[in-house]
C-alpha cells in the first residue's frame, strides 16, 4: 500500500516532466491526455493506499516510508519520507480524485488556447506539489510542498500573462503567500532549535517538554502559514483577485485543494496547537471573523467567480473554526464535502462563462435555466450543498462544526457557534442571490444572443466531470450521520483525536436552526430578487462592502506606501550620493593612477633593455655583497 | 687538462656579453640589435662550453647546441620581421616603433 502512495506522489510529477520535456513535439491534446491520465494514475495509487490502510490493523495505520536522507547537517537529519495515515490517505484521495476530474474538465475548457501544453504542465506540477504537501512525512518536506503549491498557484493565476490584471493578481497571491511561507519557515527554525527534529512523530512527542513561549511562537508561525495559504483574514486579500486565472484553476486550486491546505496543517499539527490553546482559539476566532466578513462581502459582488471565491473564504472560515475548537474530523469532513460542491460550483460557473464566451458579470446573465437545463441542475445541487440543506453534502459537515463549537460549552464556543449560524444565514442569502441572478428571471440580451449557437452545454470532457461531482456533492456527505453512522469521523479520529464531541441532541437541534436560517436566507433572497432589490440599500455601506472593507487600501497605506517612500528616500540620500558617488570616485581614481604610471611604458625598446640590464646588475651586486 | 684556465674563457664571454648588451641598449637599427642579441647568446654559449670542458662532461656542449638551434629560429623570425618592416616602409628605427607607449 505504501507503493500506492509513492505512485500517487510521483505520477503527476512524471506527467509534468514529460509534458515539459516533450515540448512542441507532442500535440496539445496529447499533453492534455498525459496530464489527465497521470492524475488518474495518482488517484488509483491513492485508492490502493487507502484500501490497504483500511484493511490494515488499526494499530498499523501509520506508516512512514523513507526514500533516502535528503539533508544531513550536524545532528539534524531530514529524510525524504512520506507518511501514510488515515488523514493523509483521505487528503490524497480528495486531491487526486477531484484533481483528476478538474484536469479532465480543463481539456474542454482550455481547448483552442495556444498554450495548452504549458497549462497542463502547470496543472500536473500543482497536483504533484499538493500531494507532496499532504504526504510529507516531516515539516520540512511539507514546507517544500507548501512552497511549490504557491508557485503553481502563481503560475496558473498569471497563466494569461497578456492580461495585466492577471499578472498583478498572481504577484499579489505570491507575496501574500510568501508572508505565510516565511512565518511557517520561522516556526520550523524555532522547532529545530528547540527539538532538533522536524519529523511529525518526534516533534509531537517532545511538544509537552517545551516551554510555553516556544510552543506558542511555533504555533503562531504555523498559523501564519495556514492563514495565508487558506486566505483567512488578515492575509485573505489575494483570493478574490486570484479569480483572474482560468476557471478550472479556480476550481482546483482556489476552492478544492490548495486553499484548504491551512486546515490540513491545523489538523496535522494538532498536538502543537493543543499545547498552545490560545493560538488554537485564535485560529477559530479568525475563522469565524472570516466566515462572516466574506459572507457579507459576497452579498454585493457582481462577478460570478468572485461571489463563489468569497463563499470559499467563508467556508474555509468554518473549517478553521472547526479545527480551532478541536473538531478535527468535522473540519476535514467539511474540507472534503466543500471540495466536492465548491469545485462543482466553479465548474458550472465555468460552463456558463464558456457558454457566454467569457462574460462573468451576473448583471448581464439571467434566465439561463431554459438554455442550459442540465448545468442548472448541477449548479442548484452545488448551491443546496453550500447552503447546507439536508441530504446534500454540506448539511452533514457544516452543521457538525457549528454543534462542535457549541458543545465546547464556554462563552467562546457559544460565540463561535452563533457566528456559524449567522454564516448559515449569509450563505443562504448570497447563494440564492447568485442562483436567481444567473438562472432565473427573464433572459438577458447576452443570453439570448448565445442561446441558439448549438454548442449545447459544453463538450463531454466538461459535462462528465460535472456530472460526477454533482453525484458526489449530493451523496458525499452520507459518510457521517450523527449518532447513526460515523465512519469518516472515526477514520480521522485515529490520527487526530477530537477535543470536543457534540451530543446527538445538540447536533440535530443546531442543524435544525442552521437549516431554518439558510431557508430564511433563501426566502429573503428570493423575495428581494422578485422585487428587483439588493440586500444592501444604503449606498455608503454598499461602497464599503464593494471595496471589500478597504483591506487593500489599508495594506497599501500601511505597508506599500511607507516602503515605497523609504525606498525613494534611500535612493535619494544613500544610493545616489554615497554608493554611486563612491563608485565613481574609485573609477576615476584608478584612471588617474593609471595615467601617471603609464608614462613608464615609453614604448622604447632600448629603455626597457637598459632597465633590465640595470636591474640585473643591481641584483648581482646585492647577491655578491650578501654572500 | 690542456689549454687556458676556465677563467679566461669567462672573461672573454663577459666581454662579448657586455658588447652585445651595449649594442642592444645603444643601437637603433633593429638589424644591429638582433646581431647584438646573437653576440649575447654566443657569450652564454661560450660559458656553457667552457664549464663543460672544465667539468669533463658533454652536457654543457649539448645545451649550447640547443641554444644555437633556438637562436637560429629566433634570427629567422627576427629577420622576417625586419624584412616585413622594410617592405611596409616602416622606418628601421627601434625608437620609432613605440606603439606600446602607455
Amino acid at each position: 500500500m505504501i507503493a500506492g502512495a509513492w505512485v500517487c506522489l510521483l505520477s503527476p510529477l512524471a506527467g509534468a516532466v514529460a509534458i515539459t520535456v516533450a515540448g512542441g513535439r507532442i500535440s496539445r491534446s496529447t499533453a492534455a491526455w498525459i496530464s489527465v491520465l497521470t492524475t488518474f494514475v495518482a488517484f488509483a495509487g491513492a485508492l490502493v493506499a487507502f484500501f490497504g490502510l483500511w484493511a490494515a490493523d488499526p494499530a498499523d495505520r501509520e506508516q512512514v516510508s523513507t526514500a533516502y536522507t535528503w539533508l544531513a547537517s550536524g545532528d539534524i537529519e531530514v529524510q525524504l519520507q512520506i507518511l501514510l495515515d488515515t488523514l493523509s490517505s483521505t487528503l490524497m484521495l480528495i486531491v487526486s480524485g477531484v484533481g483528476g476530474l478538474i484536469v479532465w474538465y480543463s481539456m474542454g475548457y482550455m481547448k483552442g488556447d495556444e498554450q495548452e501544453r504549458r497549462y497542463f504542465a502547470y496543472m500536473s506540477l500543482f497536483v504533484f506539489s499538493m500531494l507532496m504537501l499532504v504526504e510529507a512525512g516531516n515539516f520540512l518536506l511539507m514546507l517544500v510542498g507548501w512552497g511549490l503549491v504557491g508557485l503553481a498557484s502563481y503560475l496558473l493565476i498569471g497563466f494569461w500573462h497578456h492580461k495585466p490584471e492577471a499578472v498583478a493578481a498572481a504577484k499579489k497571491a505570491f507575496v501574500m503567500n510568501a508572508i505565510g511561507d516565511a512565518t511557517f519557515a520561522l516556526a520550523l527554525v524555532l522547532l529545530i532549535w528547540a527539538t532538533g527534529t522536524v519529523e511529525f512523530g518526534d516533534v509531537f512527542d517532545q511538544v509537552d517538554s517545551l516551554s510555553s513561549t516556544t510552543v506558542n511562537l511555533v504555533a503562531l508561525g504555523l498559523l501564519g502559514g495556514a492563514l495565508a495559504k487558506s486566505a483567512q483574514i488578515p492575509l485573505h486579500t489575494w483570493l478574490p483577485d486570484a479569480m483572474e486565472g482560468p476557471t478550472p484553476v479556480s476550481a482546483l486550486i482556489h476552492a478544492a485543494t490548495m486553499v484548504t491546505a491551512g486546515v490540513y496543517l491545523l489538523v496535522r499539527a494538532s498536538p502543537i496547537f493543543e499545547a498552545a490553546p490560545d493560538v488554537q482559539h485564535l485560529a477559530a476566532i479568525l475563522g469565524a471573523i472570516t466566515l462572516l466578513v466574506a459572507g457579507v462581502i459576497a452579498l454585493v459582488q457582481w462577478d460570478i467567480k468572485r461571489v463563489i471565491a468569497y463563499s470559499t473564504m467563508s467556508q474555509i472560515g468554518y473549517m478553521f473554526l472547526g479545527a480551532g475548537v478541536g473538531a478535527y474530523g468535522y473540519a476535514i469532513f467539511h474540507l472534503m464535502t466543500h471540495a466536492f460542491f465548491k469545485a462543482l460550483l466553479f465548474m458550472t460557473a465555468g460552463l456558463v462563462i464558456h457558454h457566454l464566451e467569457g462574460e462573468q458579470d451576473i448583471r448581464k446573465m439571467g434566465g439561463l435555466k431554459s438554455v442550459m437545463p442540465r448545468t442548472h441542475v448541477a449548479f442548484a445541487v452545488g448551491g443546496l450543498a453550500l447552503m447546507g440543506i439536508p441530504i446534500f453534502s454540506g448539511f452533514w459537515s457544516k452543521d457538525g462544526i457549528v454543534s462542535a463549537a457549541f458543545s465546547s460549552g464556554d462563552a467562546l464556543g457559544y460565540t463561535l457557534a452563533a457566528a456559524g449560524l449567522v454564516g448559515a444565514l449569509l450563505t443562504g442569502l448570497y447563494t440564492t442571490r447568485l442562483y436567481f441572478a444567473v438562472w432565473r428571471g427573464a433572459q438577458s440580451d447576452l443570453v439570448k444572443e448565445h442561446a441558439h449557437e448549438g454548442h449545447g452545454e459544453g463538450p463531454r470532457s466538461m459535462t462528465i466531470p460535472v456530472g460526477v461531482l454533482t453525484v458526489l456533492a449530493t451523496i458525499g456527505g452520507l459518510v457521517v450521520i450523527p449518532g447513526v453512522w460515523e465512519p469518516f469521523l472515526h477514520w480521522i479520529d485515529e490520527t487526530a483525536e477530537p477535543l470536543v464531541q457534540a451530543t446527538v441532541a445538540e447536533d440535530y437541534a443546531l442543524s435544525a436552526v442552521a437549516v431554518l436560517l439558510a431557508l430564511l436566507g433563501f426566502f429573503l433572497a428570493r423575495h428581494a430578487f422578485e422585487k428587483g432589490r439588493q440586500f444592501v440599500t444604503n449606498p455608503g455601506i454598499w461602497r464599503v462592502l464593494e471595496r471589500k472593507l478597504y483591506f487593500d487600501e489599508a495594506y497599501d497605506a500601511l505597508f506599500y506606501r511607507p516602503a515605497a517612500a523609504l525606498s525613494v528616500a534611500l535612493r535619494r540620500n544613500v544610493e545616489e550620493p554615497v554608493v554611486e558617488r563612491s563608485l565613481d570616485e574609485i573609477g576615476s581614481g584608478a584612471i588617474q593612477v593609471g595615467g601617471e604610471v603609464g608614462r613608464v611604458q615609453s614604448g622604447l625598446l632600448r629603455t626597457y633593455a637598459i632597465a633590465v640590464a640595470f636591474a640585473v646588475s643591481v641584483l648581482i651586486i646585492v647577491f655578491v655583497a650578501v654572500r | 687538462m690542456d689549454g687556458p684556465d676556465v677563467g679566461w674563457y669567462l672573461i672573454v664571454a663577459a666581454i662579448l656579453f657586455g658588447i652585445g648588451a651595449l649594442g642592444v641598449m645603444l643601437r637603433r637599427s633593429p638589424l644591429i640589435v638582433l646581431l647584438s642579441l646573437e653576440i649575447m647568446l654566443n657569450a652564454a654559449n661560450l660559458t656553457l662550453v667552457a664549464f663543460a670542458r672544465q667539468q669533463g662532461n658533454l652536457d654543457g656542449q649539448i645545451f649550447a647546441l640547443a641554444v644555437m638551434a633556438v637562436a637560429a629560429a629566433e634570427v629567422a623570425i627576427g629577420l622576417g620581421l625586419i624584412v616585413a618592416m622594410a617592405r611596409r616602409r616602416v622606418p628601421l628605427d627601434v625608437d620609432q616603433a613605440s606603439a606600446l607607449r602607455g
